[in-house]
């Protein structure tokens, strides 16, 4: 695990990952169990859920159709807030560390004296914050695999790893440009702040979109309507969406790439 | 021959702050080069502009020939650092710490370094976060060494350390010069640099004030002494003893300076019974003063 920066940045990972893991895991399974609740008393639901103002709905739930159907269910309560939510602390939390981090933390001169390129710091923190993600998307799935099963959910389980892998792209976005931040100020307080505050814009422009007429047109700029728009859960990934996200994440990667290797590095 | 390092009309701005202005250095291969001067005078600065860390304002840099910028890599394979601000991987053991740093560089002689953790007394099986301020120093200062680099960087290296693991250092430091490999140290710690350097350079707010070998710089120091006689002595016998002044005497007690060597000032002395010599190192600021106080006329 001393290998490289590549498997040094996850090895120092490794005890966040696995309790991110677990974390995942139960938040997949204790949403589960009130599925076949929901279900069985459909109509009752669907009432109430007639009687609330769609606006307060979509906050969190987005365009809320039939949340009595295993897609709805999982769609409202899992994928449009809470799993993002979870996601990107997840990424940004990795992301700022990467550079800005270990930068505070003054570890940084130490690495650097190695004969080890600014520019392959940089790629090798990237690759492990993309293997992560992946890990815990991965983890994710597998937990929503195995819960929506002993509840009796019907589900495509095809369709669940196209959404988590929408998911994990989305997470990436995110954790991307904290890195990009960090690698570009070296401040990874900052670098948190600024994602975190973009994520919350931007999911409000996408969640409130539907419902706030002045907001559809900031709808496309916000990597949440990539992530979720096409609803990868019924439809599959949609590639063309999907290939945003994934770019956004590789241009912010070159953002890095160039900003570090010209900058000072702090003290 | 290149030398291990050569600066050029160096100039570094932190915004409207400037800690470095011109500052022109030639470390020849083979020697031990000090870089003294008081906290803040620039020495960090120039030494993580030979790493690559910042970016000069002004003026260009060379290690063995290359260019610290453009070849970085190249630089910091050939050279091993010790930092002044030394933060290690606190979550580390002293030996995992050892291996990353290896596997970077692309393998180092194990069993040298294994001699080397004892010599210094390191404890490789402790956790960073574990270790007193004196032993992390040690575990950087086997990161500065063990892969044998052409030239060693260090930023006031022996900062913590106990008298033994100092004079460990020393000897390091004279094995590294005996192979015909190069060290670079600052420091703010004058006996420090007279012991182990061959050359100094003396800086002070960005400016370099003197480059001297050990030999004359010493030459040219004032050394403040006091010397306690069993009677009372007559002044004049010792304001005429070549390179002393400010003689007072009071009663059987005697303060002068002296510049360089002390012989015909305890020669004088002798003739007298002496009860005590009281020699004060000079500080760094009475190092600047003799350069400066026009302590001497053939300033280079």
């Amino acid at each position: 695990m001393l290998r490289n920066v590549f498997w040094k940045s996850l090895r120092d990972q490794r005890r966040a990952l696995a309790w991110w893991g677990i974390g995942l895991v139960l938040l997949a399974v204790t949403t589960l169990l009130f599925y076949p609740a929901i279900r069985d008393s459909q109509e009752l639901i669907q009432q109430a859920m007639q009687a609330f103002p769609k606006e307060l709905l979509a906050i969190f739930a987005g365009e809320v159709t039939d949340i009595a159907s295993p897609v709805g269910f999982l769609n409202t309560q899992l994928f449009f807030f809470m799993a993002p939510l979870l996601f990107l602390a997840f990424a940004i939390a990795f992301g700022s560390g990467a550079i800005a981090g270990e930068e505070e933390r003054g570890t940084l001169d130490l690495l650097l004296a190695n004969p080890v390129a600014r520019r392959r710091v940089v790629v090798e923190k990237f690759a492990a914050m993309v293997v992560a993600t992946i890990a815990l998307a991965t983890t994710f799935w597998a937990g929503l695999t195995v819960g929506s099963k002993a509840v009796g959910m019907e589900i495509n389980v095809v369709r669940l790893a196209e959404m988590t892998v929408s998911l994990a792209l989305l997470g990436l976005v995110f954790g991307s440009l904290a890195l990009a931040f960090g690698a570009a100020r070296g401040n990874s307080g900052l670098s948190i702040g600024v994602a975190s505050a973009l994520g919350v814009a931007f999911y409000f422009a996408n969640a409130l979109a539907p419902a706030v007429e002045a907001l559809e047109p900031l709808r496309n700029f916000s990597p949440f309507y990539y992530y979720i728009g096409a609803d990868p859960l019924t439809n599959g990934l949609n590639l063309a969406h999907a290939g945003v996200l994934a770019g956004l994440s590789v241009l912010l990667l070159i953002v890095a790439l160039v900003t570090f290797e010209r900058r000072d590095l702090r003290v | 021959m290149n030398g291990a390092v050569q600066t050029e009309n160096l100039v570094k701005f932190y915004g409207r702050h400037q800690a470095l202005d011109g500052v022109s250095l030639a470390v020849a291969e083979g020697e031990v080069f000090g870089y003294l001067g008081p906290n803040g005078a620039g020495k960090t600065t120039t030494i993580r502009v030979l790493l690559d860390f910042i970016r000069p304002t002004g003026g260009t840099a060379l290690v063995f020939g290359l260019d610290a910028r453009r070849s970085s890599r190249e630089i910091r394979r050939r050279v091993g650092y010790l930092p002044g601000d030394l933060v290690l991987y606190e979550n580390l053991t002293g030996q995992e710490l050892l291996t990353y740093a290896a596997n970077l560089r692309g393998g180092v002689d194990w069993r040298f370094a294994q001699r080397l953790a004892e010599r210094l007394e390191c404890d490789l099986s402790k956790r960073i976060h574990s270790l007193s301020h004196g032993n992390k120093q040690k575990v950087g200062l086997l990161l500065a060494f063990m892969s044998r680099p052409e030239l060693v960087i260090l930023d006031e290296p022996t900062t913590g350390l106990d008298p033994l693991g100092q004079h460990e250092f020393y000897r390091l430091v004279q094995e590294v010069k005996a192979e015909g490999r190069t060290v670079f140290l600052s420091s703010h710690n004058l006996p420090e640099v007279e012991r182990v350097c061959d050359r100094v350079a003396i800086v002070r707010e960005g400016k370099l004030v003197a480059v001297e070998s050990v030999t004359t710089l010493k030459a040219h120091l004032l050394r403040r002494l006091e010397l306690q006689f069993a009677a009372p002595v007559p002044p004049d016998v010792f304001s005429g003893v070549a390179g002393v002044r400010d003689v007072t005497v009071e009663n059987s007690r005697l303060r002068c300076t002296v510049m360089g060597s002390l012989d015909s000032l305890i020669k004088t002395a002798a003739r007298f019974e002496v009860v005590n010599v009281i020699s004060q190192e000079p500080t760094l600021e009475e190092v600047f003063l003799s350069y400066y106080g026009g302590g001497r006329g053939d300033a280079s």
